[in-house]
């Protein structure tokens, strides 16, 4: 049978071959272009575990999603969660900070504040929930702020795995040790992760020597703040560095260890020309200064 | 192309633009993102501290995704489709009016028009930014996060434009050609959004059919990676606009992303005018 030229069939037959092979003769002329390009771009865009959100979200959303409006859904179940949050719901504020880090894994201040929110907030809620807070046993009280703080580390923990180098991870673990359970072995231990980490702020550096103080290892904080000392840059160029703070911190552990004065760090420049100068006798009990606490 | 056909091609485009900024859609639009982006001043409640500023950022780059991608759709579906309903497009076709000409012309207008309206979200964006980043550097406690200065890359907002101004032409273009074989508005914006959202999925079969086992279907995801252009690609705002050590873009792979969508670009325009050759109006 002929085939007819002018039929529907053929000319949309023969359109829709040549719409195909101009596409992916121009796919593979850009692969290479396409390959560079995505190698930078993909490794910033975590895949979403879609099998998770179905349920949580409905299949609206979900295309909303796969539309590329991932963001734009995080954001907005964020700002419910918080909605909740204001009104110290605990079941919808947990499941939807959660909802949202797995829509977005990418934000990191999505982690950081539901981490907040895991360790900080909602121990009071659910102490509340048990009555008046003064009146509620310090033992629960204890073993909901454990509870609640395991949670936000398992939150973090996952964060780790999406920003594996950003110190602002294990900086927050170190916090929420710290302040909330007074776990100085974990806030020491997460600490000095960060003290290693490029871009760590200065004030870890010093809570870091406190928590090991804390944990009556005050030699070996002494020995920290020795070596760090030198590597701070003066004060006038970077005032977050403190370092008359960790100079008197220094001197504070000499007198608290009674510390020879051979065994001590030399005086420094900023104590000499000082109009007071610091107190350098051996053997003395008594601090010059006091301690500029980073709490 | 010789002077009456560019002077042809610029008419074509002002009048799109102009009957397209008339539209009370466009303009709806217009007040919406306004108003979403606004609206991120008033997170200022949850405290945030800077990274309040990443919030803003990404809610307000959400709001230009959103509506610029409707607007990509719509409005060029709506522009070809009142030619052609209204009738005007026969009476310009008759004159020697090329028919690739109409469909540039088309094209080039609803540029102009993503263009305004990138350009106008993304300045309102750095305004907010600008300003809510100079009140949190007054903040003491915020010291340590701007101690090297402000952290919003203003510079990667006005590149910013560009790439989402090449995403958001790669989606008209992408309307205009099902536009030129379509014949209604409707199917063409349903079928638009449909494609929208497999080239924002590209990226899963182009990264994964070399691990399929079998055969036939590795061929076919292979095909269909090649078919569609990633759109993912084009999500660049948060190396553009925070860049770090570890997020950023670099100059050669923007220019690249640009490159990618324009050859798209020139490409589906190509396909739309082949189309829309022999189409009956």
């Amino acid at each position: 049978m002929p085939l007819d030229r002018e039929s529907w069939l053929y000319r949309t037959g023969r359109r829709l071959a040549l719409t195909a092979a101009v596409l992916m003769g121009v796919g593979l002329a850009c692969a290479p272009l396409q390959n560079r390009v995505w190698g930078e771009v993909k490794s910033f865009q975590p895949e979403m575990n879609l099998r998770d959100l179905e349920d949580a979200l409905g299949q609206g959303v979900i295309i909303g999603l796969l539309g590329g409006f991932r963001t734009l859904v995080a954001d907005f179940v964020y700002l419910r969660a918080s909605y909740y949050w204001e009104k110290s719901d605990r079941p919808n504020t947990e499941a939807l900070l959660a909802l949202t880090t797995s829509i977005d894994p990418r934000p990191l201040y999505f982690w950081l504040n539901a981490a907040r929110i895991i360790s900080y907030d909602i121990p009071v809620w659910r102490v509340r929930e048990r009555g008046d807070f003064e009146d509620v046993p310090q033992a629960y009280k204890d073993h909901i702020y454990q509870e609640q703080v395991d949670r936000a580390m398992g939150l973090l923990d996952r964060a780790q795995s999406f920003h594996p180098d950003n110190m602002q991870i294990p900086l927050e673990k170190a916090r929420i040790y710290y302040d909330k359970v007074k776990d100085y072995e974990n806030a020491a231990k997460y600490y000095h992760q960060v003290t290693q980490m490029p871009d760590a702020p200065y004030y870890a550096a010093r809570i870091y020597a406190n928590a090991l103080d804390n944990l009556g290892r005050s030699r070996e904080a002494y020995e920290f703040l020795r070596e760090l000392y030198p590597t701070l840059p003066p004060s006038e160029e970077v005032p977050q560095a403190s370092r008359e703070v960790v100079l008197e911190r220094i001197r504070e552990f000499e007198n608290d260890l009674d510390m020879p004065l051979i065994e001590r760090f030399p005086p420094q420049s900023i104590e000499l020309a000082a109009p007071d100068p610091v107190n350098l006798t051996p053997f003395s009990t008594t601090g010059e200064g006091t301690s500029a606490s980073e709490d | 192309m010789n002077g009456s056909s560019f002077a042809r091609l610029l008419l074509i485009a002002r009048n799109t633009f102009l009957e397209a900024v008339r539209q009370k859609f466009f303009n709806v639009l217009v007040v919406l993102s306004i108003a979403m982006i606004a609206s991120a001043n008033f997170f200022r409640q949850f405290d945030f501290g800077s990274s309040e500023l990443k919030f803003i950022a990404d809610f307000g780059m959400g709001a230009v995704l959103l509506f610029g991608s409707i607007l990509s759709v719509v409005v060029t579906a709506q522009l070809f489709f009142s030619e052609i309903e209204n009738r005007t497009a026969l009476t310009m076709l008759a004159k020697p009016v090329h028919r690739w000409e109409f469909i540039t012309g088309k094209f080039l207008g609803v540029f102009l028009v993503l263009m305004a309206f990138v350009s106008l979200m993304l300045f309102l964006l750095a305004a907010v930014l600008y300003w809510r980043e100079s009140n949190l550097m007054t903040y003491p406690r915020y010291a340590d996060d701007f101690a090297n200065g402000r952290i919003v890359n203003y510079t990667g907002i006005l590149q910013l434009v560009f790439s989402e101004l090449f995403k958001f032409g790669l989606l008209a273009a992408v309307t205009l050609f099902i536009a030129s074989f379509s014949n209604t508005n409707l199917y063409t914006v349903i079928i638009s959004f449909f494609v929208m959202i497999i080239c924002q999925l590209q990226y899963i079969a182009r990264d994964s059919w070399s691990d399929l086992d079998n055969p036939i279907l590795r061929g076919i995801v292979w095909m269909l990676s090649l078919l569609f252009p990633n759109l993912q690609m084009f999500n660049v705002g948060e190396q553009l606009v925070f860049p770090t050590e570890q997020v950023t873009l670099s100059m050669g792979g923007y220019i690249g992303l640009l490159g990618y969508g324009a050859i798209y670009i020139a490409v589906l325009l190509g396909l739309s005018a082949y189309t829309f050759r022999r189409r009956e109006i």
